[in-house]
């Protein structure tokens, strides 16, 4: 019987601590051909589980073009997380997908990319970053702006650094108000506000834009000052999921099933749906 | 078979059907009054009196309120993964109500749609549904109003009519077929359904149009938010997965859930899309009569009133679509 529920089983390679309170996690499949047939797309998803704990839901933080390995990366706010963190190189995690519907990369092609993220948001906009970056002469000129409340809760701050290096890259890092420290030599202030200060041309971008409610509501109306339209506008939903296969009625916002027919959606089709996410 | 059954024929051929090895879940009075779908063990416990609503559905012959998905064992070096045995051979649903089975062929859409659910998909292709046309309904009836009646075949392998006392039958399937022989009867005269009370399509156009209107709100504030409604549905098929470990042994289940709770939507970071009760009235309402409809072409809701007559707040899909403006059916 094909068991739709039964995950793979990933050995963890690889741990980072990002902040107090966040972590990333490399993992490879204990089955070597299922490690050779696995692809997906970047800014899909995976069910990724600790055994005796239970399943949480995490983007695919690494890039597709890396064959190796797969990462996540998260916060330690429950049970599972709880139980994730504890997770050290040769233990084993439970992962299903990929699930969802990806980043639209083919059509982002020959566009900008203007990529914004608050807080724990950059981890499915990191996969995206890698990908553009590896596949450099399919996209025009990138702008990173991610900010977090204080310095402790940037997380990647070292690929932040290493993206800046690349030509064409512009990074901008920024805190909140308060979240500076004396060393701090990023910007100071909210990603919409830091965005909108940085007058990046937006005429031929697309933007990928995740993080708090607040971030994206703000950020929007800068977004459209700039000229970039509504439907080259992407985000990815962050609706609770347990069985990421469209069948256990949870992730619905409004008409859709999150896990199907997202996460990522553009501004466009999330303006056509009801406030359920 | 084209001799009516009586009482004790019908009882016989369910005793023939437990002997021979499968499972026969049917109405039984548990309690005075309170009729249950259970599994028998005999075809003298089978409920074959007055006109009765039972209080569960036969879903749980379908997806069960708790279902191990598989099993594993903690080693120092790894995990192993344990496939749970092959669910339950052959099983007979006997004397349910038309709106139970009805709903059957509404779930085989959703777990079936792209990725095929085998744990739902095993246990319905072992599963023949005999139903017993209604001869009578009560207050919270109302298939009519979403295209059923006291005599819908769907979803049905057979159907069995009382007529004075007796059971007339009628297959539909190879299934049907196969419990009550290939002579199908002309369908006796049947009894009449309630009367239409809603128009559903004005449910399906209200919960669209209407997400934000006050209305979900002030029509859910006796909500307890117990779930019940969704627990009886036939129709309601949301579940949560969750581990149990004792040891280092444990196993991965699917358990049935509800919209009404709380943290059924509630994110990580503390957000909740659907804070308040309304909310989650609304979503009920809403999946069931027009994101259900829009994505699967069928309404997820039978009329069967379970919803309502086992609601302690006296909510439920009747109550709260009836008072949704202009919902009453069309005059002719």
């Amino acid at each position: 019987m094909q068991n739709l529920y039964k995950p793979d089983l990933m050995t963890v390679t690889k741990v980072r601590q990002h902040t107090p309170d966040v972590k990333s996690v490399s993992l490879s499949f204990q089955d070597a051909a299922r490690a050779g047939a696995f692809h997906f797309r970047v800014g899909q998803f995976g069910i990724f589980s600790a055994f005796g704990s239970g399943e949480s839901t995490f983007n695919i933080c690494s890039s597709s073009n890396w064959s190796d390995r797969i990462e996540f990366c998260f916060r330690k706010v429950g049970r599972v997380t709880e139980d994730l963190w504890s997770m050290e190189e040769g233990d084993t995690i439970g992962f299903r997908g990929p699930y969802g519907n990806g980043y639209p990369v083919e059509q982002w092609r020959g566009k900008d990319l203007i990529f914004l993220g608050g807080g724990i948001a950059m981890p499915p906009i990191r996969c995206a970053i890698w990908y553009a970056l590896e596949n450099r002469g399919d996209y025009g000129d990138i702008t990173i702006v991610y900010g977090a409340r204080s310095v402790r809760d940037l997380v990647f701050v070292d690929e932040l650094e290493e993206w800046a290096k690349h030509p064409r890259v512009r990074v901008i890092q920024c805190v909140d108000p308060g979240g500076e420290t004396p060393e701090w030599t990023g910007e100071i202030g909210f990603v919409p506000t830091v965005f909108e200060r940085a007058n990046v041309p937006a005429q031929n971008a697309v933007a990928l834009v995740i993080g708090p409610p607040i971030m994206i509501k703000n950020t929007i109306p800068v977004l459209e000052r700039t000229g970039v339209r509504m439907s080259s506008v992407y985000t990815s939903l962050e609706n609770r999921m347990k069985c990421g296969v469209g069948k256990c009625g949870r992730c619905n916002a409004g008409p859709v099933y999150v896990c199907k027919e997202g996460p990522v959606f553009t501004f466009e089709e999330l303006r056509a749906l009801p406030m359920d996410y | 078979m084209s001799a009516a059954l009586s009482q004790e024929a019908l009882r016989a051929l369910a005793d023939g059907w437990i002997k021979s090895g499968r499972k026969v879940i049917g109405p039984v009075e548990a309690q005075p009054g309170r009729i249950v779908f259970k599994p028998l063990g005999s075809g003298a416990a089978l409920y074959l009196g007055a006109w009765a609503p039972t209080v569960n559905s036969i879903k749980e012959a379908v997806l069960p309120r708790h279902e191990k998905l598989y099993s594993y064992r903690i080693h120092k070096d790894g995990i192993q993964l344990m496939d749970e045995p092959e669910a339950a051979g052959e099983t007979i649903v006997i004397a349910a109500h038309p709106c139970q089975a009805a709903a059957l062929p509404v779930l085989d859409k959703v777990f079936n749609w792209d990725l095929a659910d085998e744990f739902y998909n095993r246990r319905r292709a072992a599963l023949s549904v005999v139903t017993l046309a209604c001869s009578s309904y009560d207050d919270h009836c109302f298939c009519t109003s979403v295209g059923l009646g006291p005599a819908s075949e769907k979803g049905s392998d057979a159907m069995l009519y009382e007529t004075g006392g007796e059971f007339v039958a009628r297959t539909f399937t190879a299934k049907g077929r196969a419990l009550f022989g290939d002579a199908a009867e002309e369908a006796p005269p049947q009894h009449d359904g309630p009367p239409v009370r809603f128009r559903a399509a004005r449910a399906r156009e209200f919960a669209r149009k209407e997400f934000d209107s006050p209305f979900w709100r002030e029509h859910s504030l006796a909500c307890l938010g117990c779930g019940v409604c969704a627990y009886v549905c036939p129709a309601c098929h949301c579940f949560d997965i969750v581990d149990e470990r004792r040891g280092d042994e444990g196993f991965r289940a699917r358990n049935w859930d509800a919209c009404q709770f709380p943290m059924f939507t509630l994110h990580a970071s503390g957000h909740n899309p659907r804070q308040r009760q309304g909310d989650r009235q609304r979503q009920r309402i809403y999946h069931k009569f027009g994101v259900y409809p829009e994505k699967f072409g069928e309404i997820l809701c039978t009329g069967c009133g379970a919803c309502a007559r086992n609601c302690p707040a006296g909510l439920g899909v009747l109550p709260m679509v009836t008072e949704i403006p202009d919902a009453e059916p069309l005059q002719a």
